[in-house]
């Protein structure tokens, strides 16, 4: 009779525990399909309004390949420089003895904090031709030719470079606890090098989420609108730019949502699979 | 961490020196050169600044070319973040209550796609959405659902995170004196989550705050928030006034996120005191 009562109990928790569960996470999936999923099938309905045509006309202009092409290897350039510095950045704020560790997570968080078009703000004033960059340049190396990077590609990477930092420094920074403290201190006893602890030891252990903070800084940087609006300017669009220049001077909203359908179709494609064979989404956070 | 810096051995100081030049060159320069233009005496922002003058930032705190977006900006991210605290919570709560683990993998996949979604899709996807749905006074809704679209996962990854560090035994310790689920959240879970909610509400609210890319598309003309003034600013010149409002935010963002983080601290140590 106990175990009957318990099996009406253990049943009634499980209904409670269903409804509990609706309660809790019916509202955000409302937000979710009402915020996301409908906007998504609205350009993806909008892009073939006229059965395609909009597709063609996309992939034939040499503006939107070019701005393809320059966000492509712009994400890739990003994320590897970003993975190799920011590993390396996380590595010494880890090791680093209180002082210089405060300083370096400091730096780090003011930046975050600030937005992204303030921080984009900074980098202009260092590129305008008679920015502060010219002005370090002609004080100390008597240079009085203008600076050339300002709405250049080359401009916009050192800001992008500072925006996706944090994005690998701070997960990997929470996985150097993963490294097992005995096994450094055993290679150390073994005579093992710097070079073979860091690649047998510290690395596998920080390895899962190098890579997932490295999947979303790509999939961010694919979106990233502000920083190269500002900083490559008009001649050197991104995607998200030329998206932009469709809806809003061209007055061509079919061609924007037929690259917003693309550009997302990317996107949301890479962190799929990664998230399927990585698991980015557990490591991340 | 002493062993990883016993591993690093004569090549750490030459990695840890490099880290400083990196947070140096990306982090502090132009954040440095940014406030140092704003109380220049000339009229456009250029480093070095020439004398000094508050001037710039009287004109910010007082104009209301300034203080109008502000506001605005104040109102939407507040609601904002209400309802991305509200939902981001609850869907934390209610993914550490599935039982199958495949199930909680995939809400958690769900839960951070938005940050995988560029900002400039979901601003033409909402801006259709309005002109289908006919929504001309509505638009605002939008702007309001999109950014808390965009702070949601944050919401809830930093509220899961603290979830799965909670005690577990608290949680059958409640159930076994006969307290309900709602009992349980509201008494034992929402209170220890409370310094992390705190946190996440902050951080969200600083993230829709500083959103542009969605206001761009959904304010109707005429009606801007900050970072909207700002970047149409940005576009004009580079004005003094303009960097001064941007020391101004980041001024506000950073003493936000600080006293936050401050209080998440002191309430942590507090409770780890015997």
């Amino acid at each position: 009779m106990a175990g009957a009562d318990k099996g009406v109990v253990a049943k009634a928790q499980a209904g409670r525990g269903t409804v509990e569960k609706g309660v809790l996470l019916l509202p955000v999936a409302v937000a979710l399909v009402a915020g996301v999923l409908v906007p998504l099938v609205v350009i993806v309905v909008a892009s073939l309004q006229d059965g395609g045509g909009a597709y063609r006309e996309t992939f034939s202009s040499s503006l939107f390949r070019a701005a393809l092409g320059r966000t492509w290897w712009m994400a890739v350039i990003i994320t590897l420089g970003d993975v190799l510095i920011g590993t390396f950045y996380a590595l010494a704020a880890a090791s680093a003895r209180r002082g210089l560790q405060a300083l370096l997570l400091g730096a780090l968080m003011f930046s975050m904090w600030t937005s992204v078009m303030v921080r984009s703000f900074g980098w202009m004033l260092l590129e305008l031709p008679k920015g502060a960059l010219y002005w370090l340049a002609h004080t100390f190396f008597g240079r009085s030719e203008p600076i050339e990077l300002y709405q250049t590609v080359g401009g916009m990477y050192p800001a992008m470079f500072a925006m996706m930092l944090p994005f690998i420094v701070l997960p990997v920074l929470a996985a150097t606890r993963n490294v097992d403290a005995d096994q450094l201190k055993a290679a150390r006893t073994f005579g093992a090098s710097t070079w073979l602890t860091l690649r047998t030891v510290t690395l596998p252990a920080i390895r899962p989420a190098i890579v997932s903070a490295g999947v979303l800084v790509f999939v961010m940087s694919l979106g990233f609108y502000v920083t190269p609006l500002l900083l490559g300017g008009p001649s050197n669009l991104t995607v998200s730019g030329v998206i932009n220049l469709e809806m809003r001077s061209a007055n061509r909203p079919d061609l924007g949502a037929s690259m917003s359908v693309i550009l997302t179709t990317a996107t949301v494609v890479v962190y799929l699979v990664s998230d399927r064979f990585f698991r980015v989404s557990e490591k991340w956070g | 961490m002493t062993a990883l810096r016993e591993s690093l051995g004569k090549s750490g100081w030459a990695v840890r020196l490099a880290a400083g030049l990196a947070a140096f060159i990306l982090f502090a320069v132009p954040a440095l050169v940014l406030v140092a233009t704003s109380w220049t005496e000339q009229r456009f922002a250029l480093f070095p600044p020439k004398g000094f003058t508050l001037e710039w930032f009287g004109e910010v705190l007082t104009s209301k070319k300034w203080l109008q977006p502000f506001g605005r900006s104040a109102t939407v991210a507040a609601i904002g973040t209400a309802l991305a605290v509200i939902l981001g919570v609850a869907a934390a709560i209610g993914v550490s209550r599935l039982r199958s683990s495949r199930a909680a993998r995939a809400w958690r996949t769900v839960m951070i796609l938005p940050l995988a979604v560029p900002p400039i899709a979901l601003g033409v996807g909402l801006y259709n959405m309005g002109r289908w749905l006919n929504l001309s006074d509505g638009r605002m809704a939008l702007l309001i659902l999109g950014q808390m679209i965009s702070a949601l996962p944050f919401v809830f990854v930093l509220v899961a995170g603290a979830i799965t560090r909670l005690d577990p035994n608290l949680h059958k310790a409640a159930q076994t004196l006969g307290a309900n689920s709602w009992l349980i959240i509201r008494k034992v879970e929402l209170p220890l989550l409370g310094p992390t909610i705190l946190a996440a509400a902050v951080f969200a609210f600083v993230v829709i705050f500083d959103e542009v890319v969605l206001a761009v598309f959904l304010l109707p003309p005429g009606v801007e928030t900050l970072p909207v003034t700002m970047l149409r600013a940005s576009q004009e010149t580079m004005t003094p006034a303009l960097t001064a409002a941007s020391t101004v935010v980041s001024l506000l963002a950073v003493l936000l996120l600080g006293g936050s983080q401050m209080v998440g601290r002191g309430k942590k140590g507090g409770a780890d005191a015997p």
